[in-house]
């Protein structure tokens, strides 16, 4: 696994910092422009950076050309942060190791080569440390400006909770209210449709009405010829149980839709 | 090894967790919520005007402030541009104003030192153009206005204490490279770095404390190479660095001027110069200031500012360059009252600015001839300028009259801009520095108090009628009442605020209006009304406190009853306010010897009360009604912990040690926390899934410390019975930072500790991990569920008891888990309501980020399931799957957008409605909001539509009045048309 390899390395860098005046490195970072952040210039100026390890902080605060810099840092894995008020950022981890070819042959000159090897990945908070995501690019660009790691951008932040808003749509979306909609339409429309009807269409109809036997429950529907059904409801008979009595209420229930609409 | 999750699914699955979070509407901002956006009180040395862009007619007002917080303001508004925290990073601390700031003239940059680090900042932005940090403490720092080179460059001196040696550099201001360094190893102190035209000149202070001279060291601009050394005899008794003043850094001619002790003469010398001139002093001055231009073509003219008890006066030098003979001009009259001098340069020519308390003056420095004269206008709140910057702009045109625009710093820690006399905007800087803060309720009427008093103390008749009475006499403010209804009513459906009436303070029926009691560190207290956005009802300097020391407030209590605060300092003092209109009482002033190791909230005979706790946790005997109830703890003499009790004899109370309490060796405390004085708890159980009850282990006497090993790195933290000083529990966790803060917070039957830990896992030494982490834990009263433990039922216990008689000691069984925080976190604080039915938040200051954040307690629930998803009875008792990190959700910030500043501590208070809890956090800014971590479910918030509801109903009313005749109508006809 990674781990030991890497107690490895820091094991070397202890060892060599005895002797010699402690290994330290200038380290970038960098935010690019990404689709969260079209313009790096606009973030806020107490944007900044840190660098944490045990007994180790480093903080650096944003430059104007969107850079980080942190000066003398030393060996170690560090936890990357950067600290934004608008956006937020993924957590890097951030590997500073003296260079293979330097520990493993300490006769050569540190002078010849930049003793320091800077790696990046993506880390994973609650998640193991050695649990490394996606290697982050590095660049080695002129300058002091050193080594640069290139921040990874996860998003805006958005503080707020968005309030429902009221709207008389959202009402019309309701189905109850839209239930009550037709059933309101039938009662007004109803009457106003057979009103309208030439004479022979509406005597057909109302002979189709007679034999179909959901009528009764149209009556219901179109309003008062039930009330007026209801008035000639026989409470007796029916409670009576006669079946009789029940179709003769029927029928009174019928004729009264009959003479409303004559 | 763990599934690696792609970093995007991992995200969303973070930020879907606490989706039980209430956020901030939009709208409520500024409603429920105020904010101070402070800088500290501005510096006189670090204030000043400057042109931003060269090409830009306007300047930026800039400070660096005693709080350590660099920021540029606009002198048009008084509205921060941007600031900067210096002293936030842990790395970076340093004693109070020891910062420095200095802008190059028609530069773009704005350079600062404060600790040991050098920054520049792009002026107008406020981004960093560079930074450096060098090992020492910087002891000055000066633009370089001349360069071989077409910049200005940065120089910084820095002591490095431990090697006795001064390091001068001089810096590219445009990257920060070390241009040259200049090594002075000779133990001299350090004072100042000054430039001409063609010279760098160090001042040192040489020989012993008492018995110092003066030694200039002039360095070659170009390498950085000594040419020459000069030692001025003081001839007074120069006793330490605060009797030198020095000045006009860049000017054509930098001087340093001392005096002596006595504040008789002032003697002058021109860096460069072996001799130095003496002047003498108005008799009786107690302060001398002296303001030279800090441009190098600026002519050669200081003006000294000598302040006497009762008034001050400035007279005016000309420095001859040939010759370096300095000539007095002309003096400017003694005025009684403050008043403070500023130097503003055009071109070549240098004006002073007179501020004092009912007028400005503006002098050239040629001639005595008053060129503008404005009196103070609006002049309610008086202004008593302790230092000013100005900024003089001669108008175009033939009469060529003058503006000024200055910044004051006033008496009352105000920072005023009083532009032509007018005030143009007030900060109110003094509220930055808070050191302890607590709320307190209004004070009912005296008599609504009194009478009802009256009528608890008369018999059931003579109370009714007075009632009655008290009830006819209240009549009176109906007429008063009904007007208001009208604005109340629209007031309340438009949702803005009901205004106080008349600016007086009252309380409201939710619990909403309360004050807050602020002291800060410079002996100012200020009474806050949070009712109405945090605005100061009354402000009063309790003390004053010289320049350098801090008021440092160990205890605040508020008495209720009789409506009055007491603040406990640790230099014996002591101040008694009345908590409505901050008139004090009774004061004792802050002696010279630190006495006060902390203070105690106890109960006593006669009421609550603040107990001073001296060095070494000595206490001392106490009158009897005086004498603490309960169980002291105390801190001893090598950090041990005291339990101590008093114990009643005759009239006063012994004191005596009942227990102590020993850390292991290495280990130092960190961290205390105790359960907050208003804890209810609602239900003394927690019913889980299954219909069983675990039952709480609730101790009223537990605390729990926090220790650290710093050469283990383990952090241990005890919880301690504090009746009888026995560990109840303890934990211990690796490889924790002991340079990183770690804190703890504990209510009802929990508590966490937060801390950056980086360790292999016990139970897997393949794993490790890193990161800030926050281990919370939960007592209860056994492990299992339904049993109350060996106390059962029983409505007494003992903490004395043995652990072995079956109703002793109960140790309390402890859940715990750890999570991984996305940032640190400090100032812990648990969120406080009436009742205890409301969910708790833990409340914390996230240093990085500048906010506060309310972390839910459902989600440190250390009962979640771990490694499994929960069942359906756990998910009804609400929990889920145990997940270690918890990132900062923006919808869990109470600070939302807000850029809060340097949060040193949060109070929390109860309001009278179930769901709310009033936050107050103080530091350098103060911000204030109401959290409802249960939402708000017992009033309606400002998302109740109160014109949908007032509209619907009138629709309804509309059409039933406009379908009855209908309906009426078609019943009548079907009446008549029925028979047929």
């Amino acid at each position: 696994m990674r781990i030991p390899t890497l107690l490895s390395l820091l094991g070397a860098a202890t060892a060599l910092t005895h002797n010699n005046p402690p290994l330290q490195t200038s380290l970038t970072v960098h935010i690019p422009r990404s689709a969260p952040l079209p313009n790096p210039a606009a973030l806020l100026p107490q944007t900044h950076a840190t660098l944490n390890s045990l007994t180790k902080h480093h903080s650096a605060p944003l430059s104007d050309k969107s850079n980080f810099h942190f000066h003398n840092v030393t060996p170690g894995s560090y936890l990357l942060d950067i600290h934004c008020l608008t956006h937020a950022f993924l957590p890097l981890r951030v590997d500073i190791s003296p260079s293979s070819s330097f520990s493993s042959s300490s006769s050569s000159d540190p002078s010849e080569q930049s003793p320091i090897k800077i790696e990046a990945w993506e880390t994973f908070r609650g998640n193991d440390w050695g649990n490394k995501g996606e290697k982050v690019s590095i660049e080695v660009s002129d300058g002091n400006s050193g080594i640069v790691v290139v921040a990874s951008m996860a998003g805006q932040k958005s503080y707020f909770m968005e309030r429902s808003s009221f709207s008389v749509l959202s009402i019309f979306k309701n189905p109850i209210i839209l239930l009550s909609l037709v059933s309101m339409g039938l009662f007004f429309g109803m009457p106003k449709l057979i009103e309208n009807m030439d004479p022979e269409m509406r005597a057909e109809w109302e002979e189709q009405q007679k034999s179909n036997p959901m009528n009764a429950l149209m009556g219901a529907a179109s309003g008062q010829q039930g009330g007026g059904g209801m008035g000639n409801f026989d409470m007796a008979a029916f409670l009576a149980g006669s079946g009789g009595g029940k179709e003769d209420n029927k029928g009174g229930n019928n004729g009264g839709g009959k003479k409303k609409n004559r | 090894m763990l599934a690696m999750p792609s970093a995007t699914i991992l995200l969303v699955g973070l930020l879907a967790l606490p989706s039980a979070v209430r956020a901030v509407f939009r709208d409520e901002v500024g409603h429920i919520d105020y904010h101070y956006q402070l800088l500290g009180l501005p510096q006189r040395e670090t204030t000043f005007f400057h042109r931003p862009r060269k090409d830009e007619q306007g300047s930026l007002l800039y400070t660096l402030s005693d709080e350590g917080v660099l920021g540029a303001v606009n002198p048009g508004t008084g509205g921060v541009v941007w600031r900067q925290f210096l002293a936030g990073d842990n790395n970076n601390k340093t004693a109070v104003g020891e910062g420095f700031a200095r802008a190059g003239e028609g530069e773009g940059w704005v350079a600062s030192a404060y600790g040991g680090e050098v920054h520049a900042w792009d002026a107008v932005t406020g981004r960093n153009t560079f930074w450096a940090r060098f090992p020492g403490k910087v002891k000055d720092l000066e633009v370089m206005e001349m360069t071989e080179a077409e910049r200005k460059d940065v120089l910084v001196l820095f002591e490095e204490e431990e090697k006795g040696e001064t390091v001068l550099r001089r810096l590219n201001a445009l990257h920060g490279d070390v241009v040259w360094e200049f090594r002075e190893v000779t133990k001299d102190v350090p004072l100042q770095v000054s430039t001409n035209v063609e010279k760098v000149f160090v001042v040192f202070l040489k020989g012993t404390k008492g018995a110092y001279s003066l030694k200039v060291t002039t360095l070659d601009t170009l390498t950085g190479k000594r040419l020459d050394e000069l030692v001025i005899g003081t001839k007074a008794n120069l006793n330490d660095e605060g009797d030198i003043m020095l000045v006009g850094a860049n000017s054509a001619a930098p001087i340093v001027a001392w005096t002596d002790a006595e504040h008789t003469a002032l003697r002058v010398n021109v860096l460069g110069l072996k001799t130095s001139q003496e002047f003498p002093l108005v008799e009786g001055t107690v302060e001398v200031e002296i303001h030279a231009p800090h441009l190098i073509q600026s002519q050669p003219h200081f003006l000294v500012h000598s302040k006497t008890a009762t008034g001050n006066k400035g007279e005016v030098y000309h420095i001859d360059l040939k010759t370096g003979h300095i000539a007095k001009a002309y003096d400017l009259p003694l005025l009684p009252g403050k008043g403070a001098f500023a130097t503003s340069s055009i071109s070549a020519n240098v004006y002073f600015t007179r501020i004092t308390e009912d007028e400005l003056i503006l002098v050239s420095s040629q001639s005595h001839g008053v060129l503008g004269r404005w009196p103070l206008k609006n002049t309610n709140s008086k202004v008593a300028p302790i230092h000013a910057v100005s900024e003089v702009i001669k108008k175009a045109g033939a009469d060529g009259s003058y503006a000024v625009r200055s910044a004051a710093l006033t008496a009352d820690d105000e920072w005023a801009l009083v532009r032509n006399g007018e005030i143009g905007w007030t900060r109110p800087e003094g509220l930055s520095g808070g050191v302890a803060a607590t709320f307190a309720e209004i004070p009912e009427s005296e008599e609504l108090a009194k009478s009802l008093e009256q009528e608890a103390h008369s018999n059931p008749v003579q109370a009714y009628i007075h009632r009655v009475k008290r009830h006819i006499n209240d009549l009176q403010y109906l007429p008063a009442y009904l007007n208001n209804v009208p604005a109340r009513l629209i007031s309340s459906i438009a949702g803005t605020d009901v205004t106080s009436s008349a600016g007086k303070l009252s309380r409201d029926s939710f619990g909403f209006h309360k004050l807050v009691i602020l002291a800060t560190k410079r002996g100012m207290v200020y009474g806050l009304d949070i009712g109405n956005s945090g605005a100061a009802v009354w402000q009063k300097r309790a003390f004053q406190i010289s320049k350098g020391q801090k008021w440092d407030v160990k205890g605040i209590l508020v008495n209720e009853s009789s409506g009055e605060v007491t603040i406990l300092g640790a230099h014996n003092d002591f101040v008694v306010l009345k908590t409505e209109t901050g008139q004090v009482i009774s004061a004792k002033a802050p002696s010279s010897e630190a006495t006060t190791q902390s203070t105690a909230i106890i109960d006593t005979a006669s009421g609550p009360r603040l107990l001073r706790i001296g060095l070494d946790g000595k206490i001392g005997d106490l009158p009897i009604d005086k004498a603490p109830k309960q169980t002291v703890v105390t801190r001893g003499a090598d950090g041990e912990l005291k339990g101590v009790v008093f114990i009643p004899d005759g009239t006063t109370a012994h004191e005596s040690t009942s227990w102590i309490f020993s850390l292991p060796e290495n280990q130092r405390v960190v961290s205390i926390a105790t359960r907050p004085s208003h804890d209810a708890v609602a239900s003394i159980g927690r019913v889980l899934g299954d219909r069983t009850v675990k039952y709480k282990y609730l101790n009223p006497n537990t605390i729990v410390v926090a220790a650290i090993d710093d050469k283990t790195w383990t952090l241990t933290v005890y919880l301690l019975d504090t009746v009888s000083g026995q560990i109840l529990s303890s934990a211990k966790y690796n490889g924790v930072d002991p340079a990183k803060p770690v804190e703890c917070a504990m209510a009802e039957n929990w508590f966490v500790c937060s801390f950056f830990g980086q360790y292999t896992l016990r139970d897997n030494s393949a794993q490790s991990l890193k990161g800030y982490q926050i281990a919370v834990s939960d007592l209860y009263e056994s492990e299992e569920t339904n049993d109350r433990g060996p106390l059962g039922d029983a409505s007494t216990f003992s903490s004395l008891d043995p652990v072995d008689v079956p109703t002793g000691v109960a140790l309390p069984s402890v859940v715990s888990q750890t999570y991984i925080m996305g940032a640190p976190i400090s100032a812990l604080q648990v969120s406080q309501t009436r009742q205890g039915i409301t969910t708790r938040h833990i409340l914390a200051y996230l240093p990085e980020n500048h906010g506060i954040m309310g972390i839910p307690r459902m989600l440190l629930e250390p009962r979640r399931p771990v490694g499994r998803d929960a069942t359906p009875a756990e998910i009804e008792e609400g929990l889920f799957r145990y997940h270690p990190a918890i990132e900062i959700d923006p919808k869990s910030v109470i600070t939302h957008e807000r850029d809060v500043v340097g949060i040193k501590k949060i109070i929390t208070s109860p309001a009278i409605v179930e769901s709310t809890s009033l936050v107050f956090a103080y530091g350098v800014d103060i911000f204030g909001t109401r959290v409802t971590p249960s939402f708000l479910f017992d009033i309606l918030g400002k998302g109740f539509n109160k014109v949908s509801l007032v509209s619907t109903v009138l629709a309804l009313f509309v059409g039933v009045t406009m379908l009855g005749p209908m309906v009426r109508k078609k019943q009548i006809n079907l009446r008549w048309s029925a028979p047929m």
